[in-house]
């Protein structure tokens, strides 16, 4: 009983907060007001709620939090979470953007970046904004819409190629329990092509960070958009990231997602192919360990004729973590000629570890490939043979094939400089 | 050419939609514990029997019904539903002289022919029945032949009067009044259905079959079976159902519950066909149903089979508890839906015993405007080590406007599980039907040929008096589905 009391006080403290500063948030006040009755009426999911089964949120979300941090990061800790040495990096600090730290001066023509507090004049983002995160659809999108007091707007204009990728670094540094509700748009013209990193880091902190973050992208005609995350929130981080993506024709777009630590993480990742000819990559990869919670849910929407999505999640889990796999294909039924693949895989390693998986198809049309697959089991005791017949230690031929079974997720990724930065990451969490 | 294939499949109608005129013993409409105390004084019930039906009956009021399935329909509504109908001159039978000669008629219309079974008794028949007609049980045959070897197979009834012990040891084992809502109105309501013991050692010689029969209208059907495989035991056992073709939407809600004891067996076959309502979606059965197995000792297995082509909406999940070590647990599926049919069914397998094991083979068809849903749950527990499950589960989609769905759900808590699941989702090759066509055989056959072909590892698992039947079932169902 106790849990379900301290839920209700969280949701009336998030509630509380709405009316106490309504009148200092930037933007559109009606879309926020709205947003929180939603809001109200759904209510933080517990474990009854099927979308949200394998996670105790009520748990997470218990005890006292703020609602923004005053605590400063310094320009050296920033630089520590950069991953190209390349880039365009755009530091949002506690859910809000800090254009000091961010290095954002010779931007590639047809590239705007506007901090999202001040954007509202802006005529592409009134089009856009909130129109692709339905807030009555789920609760922490109807959250972060009424509570988000900062991020970045993107916008790529018509037939731009941006070669240097944009790196979106979310660093959160708290000194209590607090909620950040981090929001950014992306919109890519037509015929453009761009690259974004979007990383979660905390650092330096002695409470939880709740990150809800999120991020709608829409993508124009004939763009290609490659999206990367890389989740290393470590110990007092607890992720809720959110991702939208709108497709239109003949645009291909990639997503991959990389969690490799944080106390709790969990993508919600749709997208909607609302045109023809699409192509859809979704990759991802989970090590969890140690009391980790980690909860992929994605949702492919093909909506439109001649559309190929491709799906591929992987995960190691060890220890006492748990790694849940929530996957829709969502074949409407005017997509006919639909393509779509979904794919799962786990390896377990230890006794006290969980998954879970649930890969669903839901399909309307008849003239459709559509298929999933997913497996779960230990290493291959056979080729941990082989490899020590050929005088290889058990514990580096178990490492080496956890390596090569998650290297056909990393080897997706096409920036030299991140999939090594991805490899480093994973051969440290092997040692 | 489609408007064609369109008004065939039209014609290609139901051939178990008659009536039979039969005076009936009805209850009066309506639920509530009279109606419960009055069921249980007809059937003449001991104390604790009423007790039982009425704790369920307390718990269910307090239920709310599921809508989690991905199905919809007009919830029936309970109090409009007659509970209990039998057919009038209920006597003792001894001989198949003494039966009703209209329901003889009847069953030689649904094609067992009880008559040509008792011609063929003693050497060669394989069949014994055991016949539900709305509420009761009217006949089992091959009783005596059965008991020589200690075998007791007999009506839900009898059981209750003549086996008292073992149906209070094992009734509500595995499918508790608790389980779900529907399951808490069948044991509060249930009226009939069919007992099976199968003793230590014995392999029982000849298939056992049950068929269902709604014939009454305004009923529920509600029977409970109850199946219990001693050690080193075998069974085979049949089921089968049908219904008159009614505009109302009856409600068929069971429960049935298989126990094995150590290296124990029981096959569990069901050809469901009640009836599908018209091509508007109008009438038909809602078919409700908890089917659960428990291998409750070492080295037993459970196995289902089902053929599914009725019923307006199937809710159905047999399931499979592996709680004894080197426990099998087996789920081979055909579901076919056409017109307004909606079927969400599946199956669950827990894993608790060591070196378990599961096969699912789900094989969904969906033609006209129909739904079809495989739900289903595979769980390793923790401490379950070497579990092993494989499942399979293909949808086939007939027509742009149906539609077809997986949601299985996999959950694992220890480490040495292996665990695979793949589905796919697709239309009749193009290429497999010209090759037909090519040598002269016509659109319909070969969809016929082609379905068969893609259900054939199911129905290879059918005894072979149902794989026939089950056969031309899909064939007939399926009569121009796709232009």
């Amino acid at each position: 009983m106790e849990t379900v009391t301290k839920q209700n006080t969280i949701k009336d403290k998030l509630i509380a907060e709405f009316d106490y500063s309504k009148n200092s948030f930037f933007g559109d006040l009606t879309l926020r007001s709205r947003a929180m009755e939603s809001f109200a009426k759904q209510g933080i999911p517990s474990r009854k709620s099927e979308e949200y089964k394998y996670v105790n949120l009520g748990l997470i979300l218990k005890g006292e939090f703020a609602f923004s941090s005053q605590h400063k990061i310094s320009r050296e800790q920033l630089v520590d979470t950069h991953i190209l040495k390349n880039a365009i990096v755009i530091a949002i600090e506690n859910g809000v953007l800090n254009l000091s730290n961010s290095e954002l001066t010779n931007l590639p023509k047809g590239l705007q970046i506007i901090d999202i507090t001040v954007a509202s004049s802006n005529e592409i983002f009134q089009t856009h904004f909130s129109k692709y995160s339905d807030v009555d659809a789920d609760p922490f999108v109807a959250l972060n819409t009424a509570l988000t007091n900062g991020g970045v707007f993107i916008h790529i204009a018509k037939g731009a190629i941006i070669e240097i990728p944009i790196h979106i670094i979310h660093i959160s540094s708290v000194s209590e329990n607090t909620i950040i509700n981090p929001r950014n748009l992306i919109v890519v013209d037509g015929n453009a092509n761009v690259t974004i990193i979007e990383s979660f880091r905390n650092i330096d902190s002695k409470a939880k960070t709740f990150n809800n973050a999120l991020t709608e992208i829409v993508i124009g005609e004939n763009s290609i958009v490659d999206h990367y995350k890389i989740q290393d929130e470590k110990e007092f981080g607890f992720l809720l990231n959110t991702t939208h993506v709108n497709q239109n024709t003949k645009s291909v777009f990639t997503t991959e997602t990389f969690t490799l630590s944080g106390s709790f993480v969990r993508n919600n990742l749709a997208i909607v192919l609302a045109g023809e000819h699409i192509e859809s990559n979704l990759n991802g990869l989970y090590l969890t360990n140690e009391n980790q919670v980690v909860d992929n849910h994605t949702l492919v929407d093909h909506r439109k004729p001649n559309c190929n999505s491709n799906e591929l999640y992987k995960g190691i889990i060890e220890d006492k973590s748990s790694a849940t796999f929530n996957g829709k294909i969502y074949v409407r039924k005017d997509a006919q000629k639909t393509n779509a693949f979904q794919s799962n895989k786990n390896i377990l390693l230890s006794d006290d570890g969980t998954i879970n998986t649930k890969p669903q198809l839901e399909i309307y049309a008849d003239d459709v490939k559509c298929s999933h697959g997913t497996s779960t089991g230990k290493l291959d005791e056979e080729k941990v043979f082989y490899l020590r017949a050929r005088g290889i230690s058990e514990i580096s031929a178990k490492k080496m094939l956890m390596h090569a079974f998650a290297s056909e997720v990393v080897d997706t990724i096409k920036i030299v400089e991140l999939r090594d930065f991805v490899e480093e990451k994973i051969s440290k969490r092997f040692e | 050419m489609a408007n064609e294939i369109l008004a065939e499949q039209i014609s290609s109608e139901y051939k178990y939609g008659f009536v039979t005129d039969i005076e009936a013993d009805n209850a009066p409409k309506g639920l509530n514990e009279d109606i419960i105390r009055f069921i249980s004084k007809k059937k003449n019930e001991p104390q604790w029997m009423l007790e039982y039906r009425l704790k369920a009956f307390k718990y269910w009021l307090t239920l709310e019904e599921p809508n989690w399935a991905h199905v919809s329909y007009i919830k029936p509504n309970f109090q409009d539903i007659i509970y209990y109908s039998a057919p009038k001159p209920k006597v003792q039978l001894n001989s198949l002289d003494e039966v009703d000669p209209e329901l003889l008629k009847t069953f030689e219309k649904l094609g067992i022919s009880i008559e040509e079974q008792k011609r063929l008794s003693g050497v060669e028949s394989r069949i014994a029945v055991d016949i539900v007609m709305d509420s009761v049980s009217v006949k089992t045959t091959f009783k005596e032949t059965l008991s020589e070897k200690g075998i007791i197979f007999c009506s839900f009834g009898e059981a209750v009067q003549e086996h008292p012990e073992l149906v209070k040891k094992y009734m509500g084992s595995v499918v508790p009044y608790t389980d779900n809502f529907y399951a808490a109105l069948n044991s509060a309501v249930f009226t009939d259905g069919s007992f099976c013991y199968i003793p230590k050692g014995v392999r029982c010689p000849m298939e056992l079959s049950t068929y269902f029969r709604i014939n009454a209208s305004g009923t529920g059907q509600f029977e409970r079976t109850l199946i219990v495989a001693d050690e080193d035991a075998y069974v085979s056992y049949l089921e089968g159902c049908t219904a008159p073709m009614r505009d109302e939407n009856q409600l068929h809600a069971a429960v049935v519950e298989i126990v094995t004891h150590k290296n124990a067996e029981v096959k569990y076959s069901t050809v469901q066909n009640w009836y599908p309502g018209d091509k508007n979606g109008k009438g038909g059965i809602f078919n409700f149903v908890t089917k659960r197995g428990v291998c409750l000792e070492d080295n037993s297995k459970i196995s289902w089979t089902q053929v599914e082509t009725g019923s307006a909406v199937t809710w159905k999940y047999p399931s499979v508890i592996l709680k004894g070590d080197n426990s099998i647990g087996e789920f081979y599926s055909v579901a076919l839906t056409n017109n307004h049919q909606q079927a969400d069914t599946g199956t669950k397998m827990i894993h608790l015993g060591k070196n378990t094991r599961s096969t699912i083979i789900s094989k969904g068809i969906s033609a006209g405007f129909s739904n079809n849903s495989y739900r289903g749950l595979v769980r390793i527990a923790k401490g379950a080590s070497n579990a092993r499950n494989f499942s399979q589960c293909d949808s086939l989609l007939m027509g742009d406007k149906c539609g077809a769905h997986t949601f299985p759900y996999i959950e694992i808590k220890d480490k040495s599980a292996i665990v695979e699941h793949e589905a796919t989702t697709s239309k009749i090759g193009e290429d497999q039907l010209f090759y037909c066509k090519q040598r002269g055989i016509d659109n319909e056959k070969a969809i016929g040929l082609i379905v068969n072909g893609y259900c054939k590892e199911v129905l290879n698992k059918l005894p072979m008096e149902f794989a026939v039947e089950a056969q031309k079932l899909l064939s007939v169902s399926l009569e121009g589905s796709v232009g």
